[in-house]
């Protein structure tokens, strides 16, 4: 019989593993139950043996009824050492203790049995009514005792009716015949009852499990509901604090940040958004926004791209839109706009932030105005310069007093120098600003070395130093800017003779290796001081600032080197020479 | 190569310093005899009644810049075929490239080197048709 409860948990995959673990708590409880009773039923199975001792006591039997007494003090002694040893069980194993119980039980039932066979037909008529009434109140005073398992009480009813109903059967009495004849009845009557007791104890117990069970999820349940609630709790101080966050962001924020609706009405706007374009907030808001922060003649412009923006439902980021204060003073904005677009895909509001750009655009026009200007306005009268100094020097208008031709060249030089400052720091702004454009061709790398080699000849015996490729150079093709390799050349070929000992030479090496081709300039100079390595690369670095004056240079060459190297997709380094001196080398992507 | 050897040069520059630095080193150094004119908007007359072999024109002058003045001289027939050498400070490839697919004969970068501008033009010459 199953309880409504576990019947209706039975369609839960886990209620399986649960129902057999409720079987046998439920077979616990009934285990339990049986032994706790069996106390009182040991005791009363003493009581009335000694009364049946006393009543059965004869001269004749005497021997036999010791035997009996003495057999049922042995079994209600082993019954209660059972007892014991149950109370102090560690196992759960409640077959075991039941079978052990059942073993229990059917001997006493026998041992009744054994009194009701061998006593019946030895005694006289009123024992044998004694006898009569003591079987059949032993098998009913058992119902209560072991009923709690119904076969427990078969068998041990079974133990004391089998000889009993055997005895009187074969009595030779037609009245006992008969009786013999109903004693199974009675007896099959009393393991009914015993077997309806047993469904009860057990659906009690049943019900008792599911009750506890049910307690426990409730109380699990109640556990979960807390912590959830608790989580719920703290979600919500997440969000509360992050949406105070997201205002004071908006509030303090110096980008105009406003909340359109989808149909370009404004719904909220910040500060910042006030102070820019010089409208207050409840001036503006439930408005539509366009037409007050664009001049007319585009509003209907910019009505059309806010339709289409709210069909895209994509954010927009860097828009530039010409905008319109309230004093009427015309500015540049930035414009980013980001729909909030709910679970059905409908935008429900649009936020919209806004930067001032007009002095960015202003600034980076003028800067790039002056860029052109140094560029065109320095270069000329310098050509002038440069031009008239480099005929004098040239001996082309005719020979000029030394002390003066001293003077020229010094011009010449520094104007010279000048130039090369210019030119330095215009690529340097170009490369910085990411406006530097190279134009890669294949080129024959080794050429370009060589060819680096003899534009700089010349250079290099002011300095009476020499430069050489060392051995044959590998052929090997690159996709290089011509002007800037030769332009890096240059530099590392210049800064190596400068730095060179008189008489010295500068080596030139190139080696391939994989996809990579690394050009090597090795000078015998005092090398790179060691406070300087780190900044080698940077704008103006020279090691001394005398340098400066005594070797020529503006300090740059090498922090353009190696960005154009970069640009080119390779990398500017350099290494201590063996032996003294330095190696500076780049490397670049090539093949043979 | 044409046949025959460059010495007549018409110069376009509204710079007077420089004008006179390149007539000084076409005349004195690359031994030519040299027109130059400052004002872009008088440089076709100029140059038609000069009837140089090549001509030279500076980017940037007021008035009219070099390629337009070079365009311009496309449309008049006395001007038309004559070779044009582009002396600029704007070195960018880019631009240097439009002036060759202009039709400019070639270019040659400011600041330039007057021992070295004769010979230069020289090399210019040699590498146009005969």
């Amino acid at each position: 019989m199953d309880s409504p409860l576990s019947s209706s948990s039975s369609n839960d995959p886990g209620s399986r593993p649960r129902d057999a673990a409720d079987r046998r708590r439920v077979l616990g409880d009934q285990v339990e139950l049986l032994y706790r009773q069996s106390i009182q039923g040991i005791v009363a199975s003493i009581l009335i043996g000694a009364i049946a001792t006393y009543e059965l006591w004869s001269q004749q039997y005497k021997d036999l009824v010791i035997f009996w007494w003495v057999l049922t003090l042995a079994i209600s002694a082993l019954r209660l050492v059972l007892y014991f040893s149950w109370k102090k069980r560690t196992d759960t194993d409640h077959d075991k203790w039941l079978r052990w119980f059942a073993i229990g039980a059917f001997a006493t039932g026998a041992n009744w049995g054994f009194a009701g066979s061998v006593f019946f037909p030895s005694h006289a008529d009123e024992q044998q009514v004694f006898l009569a009434f003591l079987i059949a109140g032993m098998s009913s005073g058992g119902i209560p005792f072991f009923s709690a398992v119904w076969w427990v009480y078969a068998l041990y009813a079974a133990g004391i009716m089998i000889p009993f109903t055997y005895v009187l059967a074969t009595f030779g009495n037609h009245l006992f015949a008969e009786l013999a004849f109903l004693v199974p009845l009675f007896y099959a009557a009393n393991v009914a009852v015993s077997l309806r007791l047993s469904q009860v104890f057990a659906s009690g117990f049943r019900l008792r499990q599911a009750y506890g069970r049910l307690t426990e999820d409730y109380s699990v349940i109640n556990r979960k509901l807390e912590h959830q609630l608790v989580e719920l709790e703290e979600a919500r101080r997440q969000v509360e604090a992050s949406g105070r966050k997201l205002a004071l962001f908006a509030e303090r924020s110096p980008i105009a940040v406003f909340e359109f609706d989808p149909h370009g009405q404004v719904l909220t706007m910040n500060p910042a958004a006030e102070t820019l374009f010089g409208w207050a907030s409840p001036e503006v808001v439930g408005k539509p926004g366009i037409e007050f922060l664009f001049p007319p003649e585009i509003v209907p412009q910019v009505e059309k791209r806010w339709a289409e923006f709210i069909r895209a439902r994509e954010p927009e980021i860097g828009v530039r839109y010409h905008n319109v204060r309230r004093d009427g003073a015309e500015l540049i904005c930035e414009w980013s706009m980001t729909p909030l677009v709910n679970a059905e895909n409908q935008v429900i509001s649009v936020i919209v932030q806004g930067q001032d750009v007009t002095q960015q655009l202003e600034s980076e026009r003028m800067k790039k105005e002056f860029t052109s200007t140094l560029s065109h306005e320095l270069r000329t009268p310098l050509t002038s310069i440069i031009g008239s100094l480099q005929l004098v020097n040239t001996g082309v208008m005719g020979d000029v007093d030394k002390d003066i031709l001293d003077l020229t060249m010094i011009a010449e030089r520094n104007a010279q120098r000048l130039l090369d400052l210019i030119n330095d720091l215009l690529d340097i702004d170009k490369i910085e600003s990411g406006k530097f454009t190279l134009y890669p061709e294949m080129l024959s790398l080794d050429e370009l070395v060589h060819e680096a080699l003899a534009l700089n000849q010349g250079f290099a015996e002011r300095f009476k130093v020499r430069m050489e490729a060392v051995g044959d150079l590998p052929a090997v093709k690159a996709s290089v800017d011509r002007k800037r390799t030769l332009q890096v050349m240059t530099n590392l070929l210049s800064n190596a003779a400068k730095f060179s000992p008189e008489g010295g030479t500068v080596d030139v090496t190139m080696q391939l290796n994989g996809g990579t081709a690394r050009i090597g300039v090795h000078d015998r100079g005092p090398g790179i001081p060691a406070e300087f390595r780190n900044r080698i690369f940077s704008r103006f670095a020279q090691a001394d600032m005398t340098a400066t004056r005594q070797k020529g240079g503006t300090g740059l060459g090498l922090a353009i080197c190696k960005r154009l190297v970069e640009l080119m997709e390779g990398n500017l380094g350099f290494d201590d020479r063996e032996g003294g001196g330095s190696t500076f080398w780049f490397e670049l992507p090539a093949q043979q | 190569m044409p046949a025959t050897p460059l010495t007549r040069i018409c110069y376009v520059e509204d710079d007077e310093d420089i004008q006179r630095i390149v007539r000084m080193s076409l005349e004195r150094i690359g031994k030519m005899t040299v027109e130059v004119c400052g004002d872009p908007l008088k440089a076709i007359d100029v140059i038609t009644a000069f009837a140089p072999q090549m001509v030279m024109l500076d980017w940037m002058m007021p008035g009219m810049d070099g390629p337009t003045l070079f365009k311009k001289m496309k449309e008049v027939p006395a001007t038309a075929a004559l070779p044009v050498v582009f002396i600029t400070a704007k070195a960018s490839k880019k631009e240097l490239d439009e002036l060759r697919d202009l039709g400019a004969a070639g270019t040659l970068s400011k600041p330039f080197t007057p021992k070295d501008l004769p010979e230069q033009l020289r090399q210019v010459w040699a590498g146009l048709p005969g």
